[in-house]
């Protein structure tokens, strides 16, 4: 499903990643570990289209080049990231946005767009199933929100748009026990054959309730080791400074 | 261009059947306005708007003295809210109706004697030398309307090149309730429209006036305003200046009583080469009373902004709670805005702020709602309508917010 090749990327003349390889296929759940400044923001950027990088190498989403497609284009395709810091939207209401994304989507792939009735009937299972309060959506996008209650909106957004490949990017960072538990269970449900997640964090934690199949550590912009859980662990005990 | 403005002045007065003392007003403020001329920027209230050369470069010719008649009028602007209506063709009224008010309680006038002045404003004297017939409101003690009144501004299609002066006085007394809505729907020619109003808001009386300018159109407005408040009286006001190619809003109120209050929300909404100001005067005279100001403006492509924003604080008027911000965002190189706020405060125990803000629209911001699958152009507008969203949601009527709304292209 996502093939990288060779991904390099530099921002202002700093390089940050290194020539990273990775392949996902459907229904994977990858997990890429690593230090802070070691890339993984940059990862996720680039894979979700963000400007601002001097981008070389390959990187092919269902035999697209992704690299040529705009971050519109990224969204329409299937890809979504679960932002690390969701951004406050003053003035837009939630909702409205909710059903403008999947609309944009919807129409994007040809399929018929979500009237205000199914939309609302859409919105209201979701927000049951990830036990999300459903009157946050009637205020102003993430403004005001807690830390928890904007992941928990990712999710939300996640679970709505139903990509093919999820980006969660710390997705995990200041949450409570609690919260960590729902959104784990949100990505969960939505774990089948075909979706595929790729999972950016610092710590074991997250993992422990997201099993992933494959467990990646990213040091100095590349991919140093792979294996399965247990990678993960073992990176627990070890830390990531005397990691080799 | 002078001598054809005397050549229809003179047309005017042979037309019109004026008493002499009449005439002599309108001779007088005729002279004035001619020695003065059209405002230009040396003059510090219309130094981001020099009308004079605006108007030249826009105009061979202004015919003020056309002849009274109609042709067809698009007057496709369909409003879903129940109202009474007075509706101006040509700066002539051709129709008033308040059907939905008790008739014993609304005193509507139309009036063509004029009281002597001379302004400083020249705008103001040519108002005098033109206007004929105009309107006289007066909503009486204790009377609260029952439904909005919309003030509808028509043009006719094929008007160009014309001159308009209208006049409209509106007196509240005490303890009486009105909302306005000023809509205005001109046609694509250019002409330059002058409008006046003079507002009373009696001892505990409300007035919320909404000042829509939504409709495309290539005309050039002034439009000046005078409102008195008197104790414990409230004025909302709110403006959408966005169809027009030149609108210059001048508000003067003045809360010459205690505990009067105004609150002041406007947006400028701009593309093209269009040109747009607004200016406030603020005059808190007596103590205990409060102004709020809020102005944000989106400027696209070529357009200018201008916000002049001042407060005078009497001596006597202690306790005074006067704040105003303006915030725009800037979307193109070539826009231009203007920010002026200026505080003049002779009490020593009062409350006032200002501040101003300009910027882009944030560019982590577009990014996040692209991701979502939005295009470049609709996280633009997504963010900027959000921007001016809060200066909508402080709109207390709300059949007018959901109205705004909907001509903003805001879902709700």
């Amino acid at each position: 499903m996502l093939n990288i090749d060779s991904l390099k990327a530099k921002i202002e003349d700093k390089e940050i990643l290194k020539g990273l390889n990775l392949n996902i296929n459907p229904g994977e759940v990858h997990a890429i570990m690593g230090p802070n400044g070691s890339g993984k923001s940059t990862l996720s950027n680039i894979l979700s289209g963000k400007k601002g990088y001097e981008v070389n190498g390959t990187v092919t989403f269902e035999g697209e080049d992704l690299l040529a497609l705009e971050t519109e284009e990224r969204a329409h395709k299937g890809i979504f990231l679960a932002f690390q810091y969701p951004l406050e939207i003053p003035g837009v209401n939630t909702n409205t946005f909710l059903k403008t994304s999947i609309n944009a989507i919807k129409k994007a792939r040809g399929e018929k767009e979500l009237d205000a009735i199914e939309f609302l009937k859409l919105i209201k299972q979701k927000s049951l199933e990830l036990k999300f309060d459903e009157k946050i959506l009637s205020r102003q996008l993430n403004v005001g929100f807690s830390g928890g209650e904007k992941k928990k909106n990712e999710i939300l957004q996640m679970s709505i748009l139903n990509p093919k490949l999820s980006i969660l990017d710390e997705t995990d960072s200041g949450l409570d026990i609690d919260a960590l538990r729902i959104v784990s269970e949100g990505v969960n449900s939505l774990r089948n054959k075909e979706n595929s997640f790729l999972i950016i964090t610092h710590y074991q934690r997250l993992l422990d309730y997201i099993k992933p199949d494959f467990v990646h550590v990213l040091k100095n912009g590349q991919i140093i080791k792979s294996g399965d859980y247990e990678l993960a662990k073992e990176l627990e005990k070890v830390g990531y400074e005397d990691f080799n | 261009m002078e001598n054809n403005i005397k050549l229809n002045f003179e047309n005017y007065l042979n037309k019109k059947n004026f008493s002499s003392s009449q005439k002599e007003i309108k001779e007088i403020s005729f002279n004035n306005f001619i020695k003065n001329g059209f405002p230009n920027k040396r003059q510090e209230d219309w130094k981001f708007s020099d009308l004079k050369q605006i108007i030249t470069t826009n105009f061979e010719d202004i015919n003020f003295s056309k002849k009274e008649e109609q042709s067809n009028i698009d007057k496709n602007f369909i409003i879903e809210i129940e109202h009474n209506k007075i509706v101006f063709i040509d700066g002539i009224i051709s129709k008033i109706d308040f059907s939905y008010e008790d008739e014993q309680q609304v005193v509507v006038e139309q009036n063509s004697d004029l009281e002597k002045e001379l302004s400083r404003n020249s705008l103001l004297n040519l108002n005098t030398a033109f206007v004929s017939n105009y309107t006289k409101i007066l909503v009486k003690s204790g009377y609260q309307f029952k439904k909005p009144l919309i003030l509808f501004n028509y043009l006719s299609n094929n008007l160009n090149n014309v001159g308009i002066n209208t006049r409209l006085n509106i007196k509240l007394e005490d303890d009486a309730l009105l909302n306005i809505i000023n809509i205005s729907n001109e046609n694509l020619n250019n002409n330059f429209l002058n409008f006046r109003q003079k507002i009373d808001i009696g001892r505990n009386s409300i007035l919320k006036n909404y000042s829509l300018d939504i409709n495309e159109n290539s005309n050039f407005k002034y439009s000046f305003k005078d409102i008195h408040l008197e104790k414990n009286s409230h004025l909302e006001y709110f403006i959408l200046s966005k169809g027009s190619k030149f609108l210059k809003h001048d508000i003067n109120c003045s809360l010459n009583n205690e505990f009067g209050s105004v609150v002041l929300n406007g947006i400028i909404d701009l593309d093209d080469k269009k040109h747009h100001e607004i200016k406030t005067n603020i005059n808190h005279n007596e103590e205990n009373c409060k102004s709020y100001q809020l102005i944000k403006s989106v400027l696209n492509e070529n357009s200018k902004g201008i916000y002049q924003g001042k407060i005078y604080v009497n001596s006597k008027a202690q306790k005074t709670d006067g704040y105003q911000l303006s915030r725009a965002l800037l979307l193109s190189d070539e826009v231009e805005f203007n920010a002026k706020p200026e505080l003049e405060i002779y009490a020593d125990d009062v409350k006032c702020s200002h501040g101003s803000t300009s910027g882009n629209v944030d560019e982590d911001s577009i990014f996040y709602l692209m991701s979502r699958g939005l295009s470049y152009e609709q996280s633009k507008k997504l963010l900027t309508n959000g921007f001016l969203n809060e200066v909508i949601e402080k709109i207390t009527n709300n059949e007018v917010k959901s109205l705004v709304k909907k001509l903003m292209g805001i879902n709700e």
